[in-house]
């Protein structure tokens, strides 16, 4: 792990991207330092949630449009913790991680076991229909009436000079980076990450070695969903929940990761940097912060036809 | 050709007989009210109850004309498609001789052509946006009960006003708006600020985007706000924003004069919430009225009483009103034909567990317009004090908005 980042070091374009982003964080923190701390704040909120969606989509190729909807069932979980137990959210990360890795498990051989190998589409659709029905299922049993619990420490803040700002939500920095390290480690250091990225790259190839594909999908379906769903508890303590608060987040992780690249985990956590940190400057202006949504599409869209461009010049 | 004439003779005979027998049953079938709801959210689920308690109130005294009312709900779970297909189910299948019900400005815009093209009575309560009253300019069977965003805007002030009149230390001339991007909270800021700058205040406005459409971090706005200094803080969104926006404006020590929160109604939690002290808002009912108004007090104790429950918003009451306005109309017209009701319902007068006295009447554009007066109201100690109008006041402002660190 550490010489891999010796490595990167040695690159040249690696050097000056990390020299760009180290002057940008300087200039912003000088100009207005909330942009910077709720910049990275929001940022790792963006690459926390797309981080399993990046591992299933561009590990083993499949597209679950239903990835926010499993973080609303997490929310959802850690919130009746707390009215029904007393947990707290956080504590219910722990039990969130084992039941929504059976969940997925169990979703998995409903669902998308029968579109592995399909065209696209199929799996685009069966998505669709799956975050449909658990919105329609939490909106029957739950009700759409919005939820949020009132959590002391969710709104604890600092205060230096004058300037105050929030704390809580580095929790979103620090689990960004945990969920990272850990996939990375999954996917480099284990056999069954090993095993995971072959299929990824020729499924018929990794078939014909003998891995056996269908558990490898399953399991790396059943890990993307207990992520996911760990996330829930955590989102939930910082917003308020209803049965249609992940399709908004669902998108964007989706774009996240078309920008970052299919199959790069660190890319998905630049680009979400540079999106969380453009979105917040835009935002702190009060002439022009109704554009932000439009910049962090426009900004998709530009990378996405720059992409096109440059493998058309190759 | 004897036969045939016979058989034919008996069969007329027999389909005469059987519209006599069927006819008295005709008399009696029920009424049908197809009443559309939200009934996930707290608005809805009041409005059915209140609708259940007033239908039951009038089928337990013999009906409407002789017979029953039949309420048929259907839930539009706040989406427009949903609400179409409702009133589409509603005038087709169920053949529902009013409609009533609404929420959501969204949902009722979405319903338009269908009213437009069934053309029933329609008593709505839901929708306060003025694009709707615009829509509907020069329908006849439509009334409504809900006021109009232009009216309750110009009532806060006057409100407003009236406050600052009454406690001279009470500052209003520097307003700061932050209102959801949507056309409820756009249109609603492009009222107020017309009606702020009249008075010669300084008003702020900026958008933000509402937790219900993937948004949920109003920091970058709180901010602006803080920098602003207001006097009066107001924000315009949904119930999904409540409580995060409350967190978010302690984080960052944000404590405005008055702090103003106008949602449709508050989220379950809120009353929980340490956070809501001295928290203003705007409403047409709470259950505080029922210490000023009798028929507030009746409707009250008979919630209570069916429900083991308390209605937590004003669309209790107003749901409720509904249904009482349109049995007495029918009541009065002898019949549910469209032009005897149209012309009993323009005569309604009916004091509403509201504690106001509906009579329509014409507004900008349409011609049936009645509503219940905005109150202005606060919580104090995690209950809801009725601060203005002050002849039916529970309570005094509490003023100003504690800061977090002295709470």
């Amino acid at each position: 792990m550490i010489n891999s980042i010796v490595n990167k070091f040695r690159q040249r374009n690696f050097v000056l991207g990390f020299v760009a982003v180290l002057v940008i964080f300087v200039l912003l923190g000088i100009y207005k330092p909330y942009v910077l701390i709720e910049g990275i704040q929001r940022s790792s909120l963006y690459a926390l949630i797309a981080l399993p969606m990046a591992l299933l989509l561009g590990v083993v190729g499949i597209i679950n449009l239903a990835h926010g909807d499993f973080m609303m069932l997490g929310a959802y979980f850690a919130y009746f913790m707390n009215v029904q137990l007393g947990m707290d959210p956080l504590v219910a990360v722990v039990p969130a991680l084992i039941v929504f890795f059976i969940f997925g498990m169990i979703s998995y051989y409903i669902t998308f076991k029968h579109v592995i190998g399909a065209p696209e589409l199929n799996q685009l659709l069966l998505g669709f229909g799956l975050s449909l029905v658990l919105g329609q299922a939490v909106n029957i049993i739950a009700t759409n009436q919005p939820r949020k619990l009132s959590l002391d420490y969710v709104s604890s803040s600092m205060k230096i000079g004058d300037f105050q700002f929030g704390t809580y939500e580095f929790i979103y920095v620090a689990a960004a980076i945990l969920v990272l390290v850990g996939l990375q480690l999954f996917l480099k250091k284990t056999r069954t990450g090993q095993a995971a990225l072959a299929v990824g790259q020729n499924p018929r190839g990794a078939k014909v070695v003998g891995i056996n594909i269908n558990w490898i999908y399953l399991i790396v379906f059943a890990i993307s969903v207990a992520i996911i769903g760990a996330i829930g508890p955590i989102f939930g303590t910082r917003n308020t929940i209803f049965p249609e608060v992940g399709l908004a987040y669902t998108l964007k992780s989706f774009a996240l990761i078309a920008v970052a690249g299919i199959g790069s985990l660190t890319g998905v956590l630049w680009v979400s940097l540079i999106l969380g940190l453009s979105e917040c400057l835009v935002l702190s202006s009060l002439e022009y912060a109704k554009w932000s949504d439009i910049i962090f599409f426009a900004l998709i869209i530009g990378v996405i036809m720059y992409r096109s461009h440059q493998r058309q010049v190759k | 050709m004897r036969i045939k004439f016979l058989v034919g003779l008996l069969l007329a005979a027999f389909l005469t007989g059987l519209f006599i027998v069927a006819a008295p049953v005709q008399a009696a079938d029920p009424i049908k009210i197809g009443a559309i709801l939200p009934l996930g959210d707290a608005t809805g689920k009041d409005g059915i109850r209140s609708m259940e308690l007033a239908v039951d109130e009038i089928n337990k005294k013999g009906g409407v004309l002789g017979r029953k009312l039949e309420l048929i709900v259907i839930d539009d779970e706040m989406k427009p498609d949903k609400g179409a297909a409702a009133l589409d189910k509603l005038a087709t299948v169920d053949k529902v001789d009013v409609f009533v019900g609404g929420m959501s400005s969204g949902v009722t815009m979405a319903l338009i052509p269908g009213m437009k093209k069934y053309g029933k009575v329609t008593v709505w309560i839901g929708g306060a946006s003025g694009k709707i009253e615009q829509a509907l300019e020069g329908q006849d069977w439509f009334f409504h009960l809900h006021t109009w965003d232009y009216q309750q805007i110009a009532i806060f002030n006057q409100g407003w006003d009236e406050i600052a009149a009454k406690y001279p230390n009470i500052k209003q001339q520097r307003q700061f708006s932050a209102y959801e991007e949507g056309p409820f909270g756009t249109n609603g800021f492009k009222a107020t600020k017309g009606i702020i700058e009249a008075k010669k205040f300084v008003i702020q406005g900026e958008a933000f985007k509402s937790a219900a459409l993937g948004g949920g971090d109003y920091r970058s706005v709180l901010r602006h706000a803080k920098e602003f200094n207001p006097d009066i803080f107001t924000w315009v969104g949904y119930d999904k924003d409540a409580i995060p926006m409350l967190e978010q404006a302690k984080e960052i020590g944000f404590a405005p004069a008055v702090y103003v929160g106008s949602p449709p109604a508050w989220p379950v939690d809120f009353a929980k919430s340490p956070l809501n002290e001295a928290v203003v808002f705007y409403s047409m009912w709470n259950e505080a009225i029922k210490n000023v108004s009798k028929p507030s007090k009746a409707y009250s104790d008979a919630f209570h009483k069916k429900f083991n429950d308390a209605p937590t918003t004003y669309f209790g009451p107003l749901a409720y009103t509904n249904i009482m306005i349109v049995a007495n109309a029918i009541k009065k017209a002898g019949t549910v034909e469209k032009a005897a009701l149209i012309k009993a319902l323009e005569a309604t007068s009916y004091d509403s567990p509201t504690g106001d006295k509906f009579v329509f009447g014409k507004s900008k554009f349409i011609n049936h317009q009645a509503y219940a007066s905005p109150k202005i109201m606060q919580w104090q100690k995690g209950k809801v004090v009725v601060i203005w109008p002050f002849n039916i006041a529970t309570g005094k402002l509490l003023y100003p908005f504690p800061a977090w660190d002295k709470r």
